[in-house]
């Protein structure tokens, strides 16, 4: 089975920038991706085939919450917003990462 | 738990989710300029679903659709396992639930383990007033008596008629805490006229209305009031289905009670009997009886259950009637869970092809267990569910049936659920483990060797053989039932039944207790029934053979040699006519006359009594003295004998007395008849005579061959039941050959196309075929006779004189039966076989 050729993101990190995407108040899957792509300064690029089975399993999990709402040109979204438990998870994976983009670097700065 | 719910509850509308909120991401960012690239749809779909899949569960459903789609495809196999597994399970503890309801069903007492029927010098019965000395020596806990032998005219406005009646001690509701429906029933500071109703009698007369309690009704001419009305589910102490019409808290003077005594907490069977038998020696002091001791012959036996069994007289037999039964039962059984294991084989037989290529496709040995335990699953939910929809309705109709007897029997046939689950499980265990193997066989078949098969092959006909040879047992019993009730037919009970009628008058007790108004009733009744148009004659008599019974056993003293023999015979009382309008030949002297009055006592007795009692004396004119006045009897004819009580029965002595010279204790008597025309058509014309001659008279009158219906009840339900069986057995058993033998067919298909290749003809095919079949039927047939003849060895004493257990008709036609239907279970296959196109069956493996 084919995945996507070039994996935009390192596995486990979407979740954590779902989360904090979300911070910033409810918004719609499209909308996730587009937060994430501008706030990398364009340099992460959330595909479709990752970003909807993460917001499923979010949700599944109980870190985000879904509702059908309208959208800004009247159409039919699935809002996202982030719940007091994904809050916590978003704080744990903050941490994870930080520790591990400061191994990560101190082993490439030798 | 979360995701549980949130996955029970979200994933109906999930799918139709995903597909909107794709929609509107991929408009979204074709408005932008495409931003971000599209990914596989499908694939994002399948992702985004995997999580919120049970997938174990789903893939069992997606197995179910599919076993549903494949089962759908062959309804031939899907109809047998199911009605394999259906009538295995239903119809087969349907009989077992009769078995139980008549043997072990329990009264409706409180705590009946902890009552017993007492005999007091060799017999239940025994005056009211020994019940009542029981009673009050306080020696057991309760002491209760009733007499069901009774009838009791009731008149319900417009006619009058017999029914049957209980008469009890007046604490016998309160004692044995019997159940009511409605009202409270009797208490012993009650009146004697009260009475209280059996639910079927209450049903059928007075439309099962409750407000009838309080009211009263007429019985023997005296106002009864209704104190209560008994449940459905009443059971009498007796058991065996009976069912009186009414109960009443008193008996007749000189009636004899059937004594049941509750014993007291911690007293067991053995230190009952032995109180007893101190009472008794007490009674025998205090109520002297001429005829009886008490003391002698004492008795305490268990009411309910195996122990009552055991001790009762009589029960022996039809224990051993159940007990074959049952043991039919579960062969049968066994049959239809062997059948559908060899179906599922053949089956599997089948599908290896597409096993193996699921296989090397690549499905997991689990996965492919999976599908088949589907299938299996589904066929044994629905057989089991086919076998207890028809256990219900076999218990309901055999519930329903109206035995042709004398007596109200009523049984209480509820499917025992027990037995219904324990068939089903067992079923249901079989039709998985036969289900399951082919998967299991597939997946090491390609590892093990041809012996291997070859062995397993060898354990299949095994068991087609064991198949067969158990139906040959259960149909070489079924087939004697069958046999028995065939020859029974056609005995002759000895007296014309299809001419006949009879009339069973009760007269009212008061008026009739003197012998004197009885013998001018008798007369005027006798004289009005005869100038019937039609009626070629009349006759009264105490008892009808095969409705009643009168025995005796007594001393005769042979005053020619002064010999003292013990006689043993059957008594009746009968007018002049009797022999003449009964159709029994009088071999030998005289019938009764009108003179046989006040002179010499006369009697006719059978060929029976003079082969076994006077040997090779002249009967006719020979003397006797009997009773206790040492009386003078002389015997002025010979009658040819009828049977007695059942149709089977040897013939036995017998001893007929002109009506007028007995004393007729009890005011009943019995008309017959005999019609020029068909009998039904004089019923009503004999009703109205009778009703004139004594308005107040109980009178029932039917036709002869009506009447004696309880004289074939045996071998009938015997018939029934063990016939019933049997053809299911056979059902069974064709349907299991059937499959074995396709079975066989589909292995050899390559084999045989090889055959017809090399030039092999179609006949030497099929008899390839039907010799196999024909080995597996003859080594099961002679295995199965074998042990039929030695297990139907016991059930001779069901059967008529000159039927043997090892009857070789019956036995004979089992082995046709059975090669008759092996031929057929062979046909389908062998056509199969021959239509074998040779290009085909070489690609087949």
């Amino acid at each position: 089975m084919a995945k996507s050729a070039t994996p935009a993101l390192l596995q486990g990190t979407l979740d954590l920038l779902i989360l904090h995407a979300l911070q910033r108040g409810e918004m719609h899957g499209y909308a996730i991706a587009q937060c994430i792509h501008l706030l990398s300064d364009e340099a992460l690029r959330v595909e479709e085939g990752s970003l909807y089975p993460a917001l499923y399993r979010l949700e599944l999990d109980g870190a985000i919450k879904a509702r059908w709402g309208l959208s800004e040109n009247n159409r039919k979204a699935k809002y996202y917003d982030i719940t007091a438990r994904g809050k916590k998870l978003m704080t744990q994976q903050q941490e994870t990462w930080s520790r591990l983009s400061v191994a990560v670097d101190r082993v490439l700065a030798r | 738990m979360r995701r549980t719910f949130l996955k029970l509850f979200r994933r109906r509308t999930l799918h139709h989710d995903l597909e909107t909120e794709l929609a509107f991401h991929n408009d979204m960012a074709a408005a932008n300029g495409n931003p971000i690239p599209l990914g596989n749809p499908s694939i994002i779909k399948e992702n985004a679903f995997d999580l919120w899949r049970f997938n174990g569960i789903e893939n069992i459903w997606r197995d179910l659709v599919y076993a549903v789609r494949s089962l759908s495809r062959s309804p031939g196999f899907v109809l047998s396992a199911l009605l394999s597994l259906g009538l295995g399970i239903g119809v087969n503890t349907a009989m077992f639930s009769i078995a139980v309801e008549f043997l072990l069903s329990e009264p409706s007492v409180v705590d009946a383990g902890s009552w017993a029927s007492v005999y007091l010098g060799d017999s239940n019965h025994a005056k009211p007033q020994v019940v009542q000395f029981l009673r009050d020596s306080g020696v057991f806990r309760e002491v209760v008596g009733e007499n069901w032998e009774t009838s009791i005219n009731w008149n319900d406005g417009r006619d009058t008629r017999p029914i049957f009646s209980v008469q009890t001690t007046k604490n016998y509701l309160t004692a044995l805490g019997v159940p009511l429906a409605y009202g409270r029933g009797w208490t012993e500071n009650d009146g004697g006229n009260a009475v209280v109703l059996h639910h079927r009698f209450w049903q059928q007369h007075f439309n099962a209305d409750p407000s009838i309690v309080g009211c009263s009704i007429n019985l023997d001419g005296r106002a009864y009031t209704v104190v209560g009305i008994l449940p459905e589910s009443h059971r009498t102490l007796i058991g065996y289905g009976l069912s009186p019409d009414v109960y009443l808290p008193h008996s007749l003077p000189d009636t004899l009670l059937e004594i049941y005594v509750r014993l007291k907490p911690g007293m067991s069977l053995d230190q009952g009997r032995t109180a007893l038998r101190t009472l008794a020696d007490r009674l025998d002091q205090a109520m002297p009886n001429p005829y009886v001791k008490y003391a002698a012959g004492i008795r305490v036996t268990p009411l309910a259950g195996f122990a009552r069994l055991r001790q009762e007289q009589g029960a022996s037999a039809i224990g051993l009637f159940f007990v074959v039964l049952l043991v039919l039962a579960s062969l049968v059984f066994l049959i239809a869970c062997v059948n559908v294991a060899s179906l599922l084989l053949v089956r599997a037989s089948n599908r290896k092809q597409e096993i193996a290529i699921r296989l090397s496709l690549g499905a997991s040995r689990g996965r492919l267990l999976q599908q088949l335990l589907a299938e299996s699953l589904l066929l044994s939910a629905f057989g089991a569910g086919i076998g207890f929809a028809l256990a219900e309705l076999v218990a309901r109709l055999l519930a329903s049936i109206e035995l042709p007897v004398p007596v109200p029997i009523r049984l209480q046939i509820e499917p025992d659920w027990r037995v219904v689950a324990y068939a089903a499980v067992l079923g249901v265990a079989a039709t998985l483990v036969c289900g399951l193997l082919p998967a299991w066989q597939s997946v090491k078949e390609s590892l093990t060797s041809s012996a291997h098969r070859e062995r397993r092959m060898r354990m299949r006909r095994g068991l087609v053989i064991a198949q067969i040879a158990v139906s040959v047992i259960v149909l070489a019993t079924g087939s004697l039932f069958l046999r028995n009730l065939l020859l029974a037919r056609s005995i002759n009970p000895g007296f014309d039944v299809l001419h006949t009628l009879r009339a069973d008058v009760h007269l009212p007790p008061v008026r009739y207790s003197d012998e004197a108004v009885q013998k001018v009733y008798v007369g005027q009744a006798l004289r009005e029934l005869a100038a019937i148009p039609g009626v070629e004659g009349a006759a009264a008599a105490r008892t009808i053979p095969f409705t009643e019974e009168s025995h005796d056993s007594t001393e005769f003293t042979f005053p020619r040699t002064g010999e003292k023999v013990h006689v043993r015979f059957h008594w009746n009382g009968v007018s002049p006519g009797f022999f003449r309008v009964m159709d029994i030949a009088l071999v030998a002297g005289r019938d009764f006359n009108g003179e046989d009055r006040d002179g010499l006592r006369v009697v006719v007795v059978n060929r029976n009594f003079v082969e076994r009692y006077l040997k090779d004396s002249d009967a006719i004119g020979t003397t006797f003295q009997w009773g206790d006045d040492k009386a003078l009897y002389e015997i002025v004819g010979v009658a040819a004998g009828t049977k007695n009580m059942t149709i089977g029965e040897d013939d036995e002595p017998q001893l007929y007395q002109p009506l007028a010279q007995i004393q007729n204790g009890r005011p009943q008597i019995q008309f017959v008849l005999r019609s020029a025309t068909p009998p039904q058509t004089q019923l009503a014309a004999v009703q109205n005579v009778l009703r004139r001659v004594e308005p107040g008279a109980g009178v029932e009158v039917s036709t002869m061959y009506s009447s004696i219906g309880l004289a074939f009840l045996p071998s009938q339900v015997g018939a029934g039941l063990m016939g019933g069986i049997g053809v299911l057995g056979l059902l069974l058993a064709t349907i299991g050959l059937y499959g074995v033998t396709a079975y066989s067919v589909a292995r050899r298909t390559r084999e045989i196309g090889v055959r017809i290749a090399i030039g092999a003809t179609r006949s030497n095919i099929m008899r390839l075929v039907l010799a196999e079949s024909l080995r597996l039927l003859v080594v099961g047939s002679a295995v199965g006779l074998a042990i039929a003849f030695f297990v139907t060895k016991p059930l001779a004493m069901f059967f008529v004189p000159g039927l043997g257990a090892a009857d070789p008709v019956s036995f004979g036609a089992v082995v046709l039966v059975l090669a008759a239907t092996g031929f057929i279970a062979t046909l389908g296959p062998v056509r199969r076989a021959i239509r074998v196109d040779p290009v085909t069956s070489l690609r087949y493996e």
